[in-house]
C-alpha cells in the first residue's frame, strides 16, 4: 500500500517537475548561503521591451515581493533621487560604476539588475494577453561577483471579464479597493505577478521564515546568458 | 488507510493554503504608481494614506512595517516641509531596520545641504 502511495507521488512530482532540469537553490546559488546578503537596492530597469510604460510598472511593484522574500529593500523613489545626486541619470551609466559604489552610496549589500525583456500586449477580437519577460541578476557589493540571477516568463489572459471573482479578475477586484481606475490598475497586479514568479527561485532573505533552511528546494535551472 | 487519508490531507494543506505573505502592503503599488504618472497634490495625498494604511494594518496583523515604507513617508514629509515630522519616520525606519543607517543619515545630510 505505502509503495503505491510513493509512486503515485513520484508520478505526480515527475508530471509537474516537467522536462526542465531541476537544481536545489543551494546548487544553483551557493553564494547566496555563504554571503548572505541582507539589503538590496533594484536599480531602474533597462526596458528591452516596446512597452514605454513598462518601467513604471515594474519599479513600483518590486518592493513588495522582494521584500516579502525576507530582504531589506530600499525605497525606490528616494534610490532614485540619490543616483541622481551621485550623476547617474540612465540605467545604461550605471552599469558601468562599480558595483561596490553601492555600498558607499547606500550602504547595500547586493545590487540588483533588472532588464525588461518583453512586455507584449495581444490584442484579439475575443480574446487578449500580456506576456511579460523579466531578467535578474543579483550582484554583491563586496566582491563584485554575480549572487544570483534569474529570468521567466508570465502570460496573464486579459479578456476574462465575464467570468468569476478568481484569477486575472480577482486580481484587478482586489486593486481597485481604492477606487483609483486608472490604466494602472490593470497593469499593476500583472507587473507584481511576473516579479513573484522571478522570485521564486531567489533564495530567502533574513526576514523570512525559512531563512537558510531553504537550500534543498528544487528550482528550474537557468543560465545566464550574460556569463558566455 | 488513514495513512492515505492522513497523506491526502497533507498534501490538500500543502497546495490549499498559499502561505501568508510576510508584510502587508496595501495598494502601495497602485498609488505609487499613479502618482508618478500624474504627481500632483490628489495623487501624493492618496499614496502617504496608503503608507498610513500599512502602518495601521501592520499593527493590527501584528506584522512589522515593510522595509522602506515609514523611510519613504519620512521622506515625503521632508519635500512637503514638514521636517520634524519627517525625521521622526526616518528615525522609526532606522530603528527598524538598522541597516538603513547609511541610507537615512545620507536623507538626513542631503536635507541639511539643501538648507545651506
Amino acid at each position: 500500500m505505502k509503495n503505491i502511495l510513493f509512486l503515485s507521488i513520484s508520478v505526480v512530482i515527475a508530471v509537474f517537475g516537467g522536462c526542465n532540469p531541476q537544481i536545489t537553490k543551494q546548487e544553483f546559488a551557493p553564494k547566496m548561503y555563504s554571503e548572505h546578503p541582507l539589503s538590496i537596492v533594484v536599480l531602474p530597469p533597462i526596458n528591452n521591451s516596446t512597452a514605454a510604460d513598462a518601467k513604471e510598472y515594474y519599479t513600483t511593484t518590486i518592493a513588495e515581493p522582494l521584500t516579502n522574500c525576507g530582504y531589506y529593500v530600499f525605497p525606490l523613489e528616494i534610490v532614485n533621487d540619490v543616483l541622481k545626486q551621485e550623476g547617474l541619470f540612465d540605467t545604461e551609466t550605471m552599469l558601468n560604476v562599480p558595483v561596490q559604489r553601492f555600498r558607499e552610496f547606500f550602504g547595500a549589500d547586493a545590487v540588483l539588475f533588472v532588464t525588461i525583456e518583453k512586455w507584449n500586449t495581444t490584442y484579439l477580437i475575443t480574446s487578449g494577453s500580456v506576456t511579460v519577460t523579466i531578467r535578474c541578476v543579483l550582484k554583491s557589493t563586496l566582491t563584485g561577483e554575480i549572487l544570483w540571477f534569474y529570468d521567466d516568463t508570465v502570460i496573464v489572459d486579459t479578456s476574462g471579464d465575464s467570468g468569476g471573482a478568481g484569477g486575472w479578475v480577482g486580481l484587478i477586484a482586489k486593486a481597485v479597493t481604492t477606487a483609483i481606475k486608472t490604466a494602472a490598475t490593470q497593469y499593476v497586479p500583472l507587473a507584481r505577478k511576473a516579479n513573484e514568479k522571478v522570485l521564486l527561485a531567489i533564495p530567502y532573505g533574513k526576514y523570512h521564515g525559512s531563512y537558510n533552511t531553504d537550500g534543498q528546494m528544487k528550482i528550474e535551472k537557468k543560465t545566464n546568458p550574460d556569463k558566455k | 488507510m488513514k495513512t492515505i487519508v492522513g497523506s491526502f490531507f497533507f498534501l490538500f494543506l500543502l497546495s490549499g493554503c498559499a502561505p501568508q505573505p510576510l508584510f502587508y502592503w496595501g495598494d502601495y503599488s497602485e498609488t505609487l504608481y499613479d502618482y508618478k504618472k500624474n504627481p500632483d497634490d490628489k495623487t501624493l495625498d492618496a499614496h502617504m494614506k496608503s503608507l498610513q494604511d500599512i502602518f495601521d494594518k501592520s499593527a493590527h496583523m501584528n506584522k512589522r512595517v515593510p522595509p522602506g515604507a515609514y523611510a519613504e513617508y519620512g521622506y515625503l514629509l521632508l519635500k512637503e516641509g514638514k521636517d520634524q515630522d519627517g525625521l521622526v519616520y526616518l528615525d522609526k525606519e532606522q530603528s527598524l531596520y538598522p541597516e538603513s543607517a547609511v541610507f537615512i543619515q545620507r536623507i538626513k545630510d542631503e536635507m541639511q545641504r539643501g538648507k545651506k
